[in-house]
């Protein structure tokens, strides 16, 4: 804005006092002006307050930016966009977690859980937080970081009822089933051990044929026990309860399969 | 005897995970001191507390999640602990083993507290139910309507007239105990109430909110006596003294705050966990108070008498 002053008008035939006193009232009136103009004294300090507050307002923009293009499923572009907005405002948790979830669409498992992990630190106290950290926990299959991370977000608000029939009881019987097959593992491992150390060539015989055949006979039935173990996988149902089933070929993977149930499940 | 608050006795690591509730007892039959920690590693431990020391007494192992609450029966021989899934056990403990179970049903138990007469255990649910279960029966004997929100805290007045909770949604409801009516339903916070505590002589009750305030009231007239602030963050915990004049809180902005109760005034503050505070209380006689939090560590602190 181009600058009126008094003083240009001034002429030889308007009185000193005169010239003063308009000058004063100029200097009033510019007072307003004045903020258009450069202050070069406190130029520096005045930028980094409009540096502070543009970028809480382009953070802002670009958050919502992210979320609608998330929607939209278009999800590594809502990150790109986050990932400024990170660089704009570090301390925004909600930036983090925003991404942590997209993140675990994404099956970009540990990423998910280090945004997560950035947004609990910043704001323990926010239980979604706690409840996004425990979903990408389970997706990289620490379950039992998870069962503990579900359990801080329902005591620190209790009355969030899906967060403990879906988040917490899954966990928990994911940990179950899990457990369950660790403890299949180790009966198989036990009955491999039995049929290389067999007892029966452990001690010194004289090759008579029926005491050979007995041997034979005995580790033939430990290995026969050994297969029947190996043949079978351990399935948990709905309600939690392990069970034993014949294996199917490709049925190994259940654990992981389940987890994608429940990223299917939070439809996200 | 000491003149001035400081801490006494620090014990770090006391359970593997964060420490979520403590609770001070005093057994009636040899006088000793007992403080019972309940913790997110699924553990409930009692500790001796004998020349200025903690020594672990018992490892009460059984809960399946994390312990939300602990309470020593007035009389000093039980504990009740409740978890996350809402299982609640007694321990004797004299011999540390389990009395009782109860299942209160999903989500159905959160704060567990006494009777006076060491009768009773009272806790939340979820429905805004306040349920007594009997501790010699170790059944459901009562059940108090609120018709509000997941009450958070329980607790008796020492006189055994009235019982108060506190729910997620601020709102305070008073029972008489007798009747079994409901004598008041304060709207003192707008956010969760995590504690509540009578004073001694049953005439004040003061509330702990995540709004950062602790507010005072008069059970009687269901008054307003003050409102007080000073933390920072969420007040987690308050605890009254035994001598009637102070009462002690806890925050998550890590610091265990002493008031005066005429003056509405903090008159010390202790800043010596490193994390969020989630449990305070006072010993029998006043002297003592125990803190436990995120941290692990179970902080005890003397006071002036």
């Amino acid at each position: 804005m181009a600058s009126f002053g008094w003083k240009r008008k001034v002429g030889e035939r308007v009185s000193k006092v005169a010239v003063q006193k308009f000058e004063a009232a100029a200097d009033r009136q510019d007072g307003a002006e004045k903020e258009d103009e450069v202050d070069w004294l406190h130029a520096i300090k005045r930028r980094r307050e409009v540096l502070l507050e543009d970028c809480a307002a382009k953070s802002k923009r670009l958050k919502e930016e992210g979320a609608a293009l998330a929607l939209e499923g278009r999800h590594w572009e809502a990150i790109k966009r986050w990932d400024e907005a990170i660089q704009l405002t570090p301390d925004n948790y909600l930036l983090y977690e925003m991404k942590s979830q997209v993140l675990t669409i994404l099956q970009e498992v540990f990423p998910a859980v280090q945004a997560a992990e950035m947004a609990v630190k910043l704001h323990p106290l926010w239980w979604e937080g706690w409840q996004t950290l425990g979903r990408a926990q389970l997706s990289l299959g620490e379950v039992d970081l998870a069962v503990r991370t579900f359990q801080v977000a329902v005591h620190l608000w209790p009355s969030e009822r899906p967060l403990w029939l879906e988040d917490l009881a899954w966990a928990r019987k994911l940990q179950q089933q899990r457990r369950s097959a660790q403890e299949q593992l180790r009966r198989e491992e036990e009955a491999q051990q039995e049929v290389l150390n067999a007892p029966e060539l452990q001690q010194d015989y004289d090759f008579e044929s029926d005491e050979v055949v007995a041997a034979c006979a005995a580790v033939a039935e430990r290995q026969r026990h050994y297969e029947e173990l190996k043949s079978r996988a351990v399935v948990v149902d709905a309600e939690g309860h392990a069970r034993e089933v014949p294996l199917e070929e490709g049925a190994g993977d259940s654990p992981s399969s389940s987890t994608d149930h429940l990223v299917k499940a939070r439809g996200l | 005897m000491t003149t001035q608050y400081s801490i006494l006795f620090k014990q770090e690591h006391a359970h593997d995970d964060a420490i979520w509730t403590a609770a001070w007892g005093r057994s009636e039959r040899d006088g000793m001191e007992t403080i019972v920690t309940g913790s997110l590693d699924d553990m409930v431990k009692v500790w001796k507390w004998s020349d200025e020391k903690l020594e672990l007494q018992w490892t009460l192992e059984g809960h399946q999640l994390g312990i939300v609450s602990v309470d020593v029966s007035p009389n000093g021989a039980i504990a009740a602990s409740s978890s996350l899934d809402a299982h609640i056990r007694l321990w004797d403990l004299e011999s540390g083993k389990q009395i009782k179970f109860m299942d209160a049903g999903p989500v159905d138990a959160w704060t567990v507290a006494f009777s006076p007469d060491s009768k009773y255990i009272a806790t939340g649910s979820h429905l805004g139910k306040v349920n007594i279960f009997g501790v010699e029966s170790g059944k459901k004997e009562h059940s108090l309507d609120t018709r509000g929100k997941f009450i958070l805290s329980i607790a008796y007045s020492p006189d055994g007239k009235y019982l108060a909770s506190g729910a997620i949604d601020g709102i305070i409801n008073i029972f008489d105990i007798a009747t079994g009516k409901l004598l008041h339903t304060l709207e003192g916070h707008a956010m969760p109430i995590r504690s509540l505590t009578f004073s001694p002589d049953s005439q004040l009750l003061v509330t702990a909110s995540d709004d950062g305030y602790i507010k005072i009231y008069d059970v009687q007239h269901a008054n307003l006596a003050g409102t007080l602030s000073g933390h920072a963050s969420w007040v987690l915990n308050v605890a009254f003294s035994p001598d009637d004049t102070h009462f002690v809180s806890s925050s998550s902005d890590k610091s265990v705050k002493v008031w005066d109760v005429s003056s509405r005034a903090c008159v010390n503050t202790f800043f010596d966990h490193q994390d969020q505070v989630w449990s305070v209380k006072y010993n029998g006689t006043g002297s003592k108070i125990v803190s436990v939090g995120d941290d692990r560590a179970i902080h005890i602190y003397d006071c002036p008498m």
